[in-house]
């Protein structure tokens, strides 16, 4: 009988398994997380991928290497510009295909404005998931000029298809420079005024910070990139330190994380890290724009041949998309089709770590720290 | 022992400057989401930025779209040459051309020029293959149906036959795409 007086007896606890996901709107797409918690507190946190895997990659051996352009859209519908950049960048470089400067100053502005929508919609649904949703109709507003000015300049509003293998697809249509610029003008004043709606606020401060600390040792040892990787203070950025296209001769700042809100490299910082990221490439595409202008018409393709069949071997190439580095590996065997193509994102790498951070974490923190990686579910399973 | 989670209060903390802390953290809370609120409220005597999508803007949506955008797909039969290089480069082979020898004209003719707009995706990579300018894109995207054959767009009915178009071997025939083009695109607009 003095047994069943202690409560360990009355009360029997054990932990519960609950599923978040695959149709949970914080997970931003079809993602599963198996949470291991006790009451409030998790002590595990597992992502369960693969819900969106459509087999981009084994498509990309059937439909050849100018068929695979519109699929590289899909991969990352989000910033698909950057995607295309990434794959065109690869295949020249396995086939030894030349890029006229008018086509990389082109690709650079396209997938600059491409950053700043995405990172709209990364800053404003990340809004939405904390509860302010006032700030994701702000960000969408801006991005709707943004979609515009890309849908004049190449036909579509989300999934590109802009760049080809040895140039791109279209040259500026008419008054594109003029309107670029009234909206870069219109928009740098908007990041002040979208930071005084949320950056400042102190109930979303308070919300994020010291949440999800990623220590810098961490950030490279579980292979984070892009503004994950630099909100943990690590000034790492593939344009930067790893130059293609245009970037060596731009001018711009590689915004890390600082500890604003509290500890270096919590939730608050990766946000803060893409507010910033808008602004550095609103001066890019400005640079760019100006560029542009200045360059007499010129050809937008280079001289590609009719078939492409790029010789025997392998190539690695990265870029740095809006979601991180972004590497695409071709092996080819010297016919139509690729042999193997194998492309890694941002948004993948950034799953490793949840289940590290996870622990003694709550559910409701969990939300927080998923939206400050800004994951596309079609990215992590392509 | 769990870990103590990283917000949870130190008590270690004088108890008096928690207190101040706590109502200096209302205020500031108070004062930015009201900084907030007035951002919102500016709004309020703005411009409207919404439309009212189908039947109450000033033009029609495919009337303001830009020249160079991707709707669906539309063929002329009569400038086409049959060299299926659209048919070929499709990614997801949504296009069926069919041609053949015709005996009684005693020359190749088109049968079937099929576009299934249901699996397009849009890539306009048929377009740019294109050397009359034959398949082009146009402004309409408004086709919902509630039968899906109804978007297998046939631009050759059944049992006509299509002379398919020659380019005429005088002018260099970069220089007759270029017109031929041109032509479209004037009668596009």
């Amino acid at each position: 009988m003095t047994e069943s007086n202690q409560p360990e007896k009355v009360f029997k606890t054990e932990e519960m398994v609950l599923n978040m996901g695959p149709q949970h709107p914080s997970t931003h797409g079809v993602l599963r997380f198996e949470l291991t918690t006790d009451g409030e507190v998790m002590t595990k946190a597992v992502p369960d991928i693969g819900y969106l895997h459509r087999g981009i990659e084994k498509l990309a051996e059937t439909v050849g290497y100018v068929g695979f352009m519109p699929y590289t859209d899909r991969i990352d519908y989000v910033s698909a510009m950057t995607a295309n950049q990434g794959y065109a960048m690869a295949v020249e470089k396995l086939a030894g295909i030349e890029v006229t400067r008018r086509a990389e100053l082109l690709r650079c502005t396209a997938s600059e404005l491409n950053r700043i929508s995405s990172h709209l919609v990364g800053v404003g649904s990340f809004g939405l998931d904390m509860g302010a949703s006032t700030p994701f109709v702000h960000a969408l507003r801006e991005r709707e000029t943004i979609n515009d000015l890309l849908e004049s300049l190449c036909g579509a509003r989300l999934t590109y298809n802009y760049v080809r293998i040895g140039g791109v697809s279209h040259d500026l249509p008419t008054g594109f420079i003029d309107k670029a610029m009234v909206f870069l003008n219109h928009f740098e004043p908007i990041v002040g005024e979208l930071n005084r709606l949320l950056s400042d606020n102190k109930i979303f401060i308070e919300r994020l910070a010291n949440i999800g600390v990623i220590s810098k040792e961490d950030a490279i040892n579980y292979g984070l990139v892009g503004p994950n990787l630099r909100g943990s203070g690590v000034k790492f950025d593939v344009r930067r330190d790893e130059p293609y296209s245009v970037y060596p001769e731009l001018d711009f700042n590689i915004p890390v994380g600082l500890g604003k809100a509290g500890t270096l490299g919590d939730c608050f910082d990766r946000y803060y890290v893409r507010v910033e990221e808008m602004r550095e490439s609103a001066k890019i595409v400005r640079q760019c724009l100006l560029k542009l202008k200045d360059l007499p018409e010129g050809d937008i393709m280079g001289k590609v041949p009719r078939k492409i069949k790029p010789p025997k071997g392998e190539v690695l190439v990265k870029v740095e998309s809006s979601r991180g580095e972004m590497a695409y590996w071709i092996v080819s065997d010297g016919s139509d089709n690729p042999l193997r193509l194998h492309c890694r994102t941002g948004s993948f790498t950034s799953m490793g770590i949840i289940e590290k951070l996870s622990r003694g974490m709550m559910i409701a923190d969990l939300v927080a720290l998923i939206g400050s990686f800004d994951i596309v579910a079609p990215e992590v399973d392509r | 022992m769990r870990e103590r989670h990283p917000r949870s209060v130190n008590f270690e903390i004088p108890r008096y400057i928690l207190f101040m802390t706590y109502f200096s953290n209302i205020k500031t809370a108070v004062s930015t989401v009201f900084e907030g609120m007035t951002i919102t409220f500016s709004h309020l005597l703005r411009e409207p930025m919404t439309i009212q999508y189908p039947d109450r803007t000033p033009l029609p949506v495919k009337d303001t779209l830009p020249p160079r955008y991707r709707g669906f797909l539309c063929v002329r039969p009569e400038i086409c040459t049959a060299c299926t290089l659209c048919q070929k480069t499709c990614p997801i082979d949504c296009i069926v051309i069919e041609h053949s020898k015709d005996e009684e004209l005693k020359q190749r003719v088109m049968t079937r020029f099929d576009i299934d707009m249901a699996k397009c995706m849009f890539c306009g990579l048929c377009t740019e293959q294109c050397s009359t300018g034959a398949i082009y894109f146009t402004n309409e995207f408004e086709a919902s149906t509630s039968n899906i054959k109804d978007l297998v767009f046939k631009f050759i009915k059944q049992g006509e036959k299509v002379i398919p178009y020659k380019i005429p071997r005088k002018k260099k025939p970069a220089a007759a795409a270029a017109e031929t083009q041109a032509a479209a695109k004037e009668k596009k607009e």
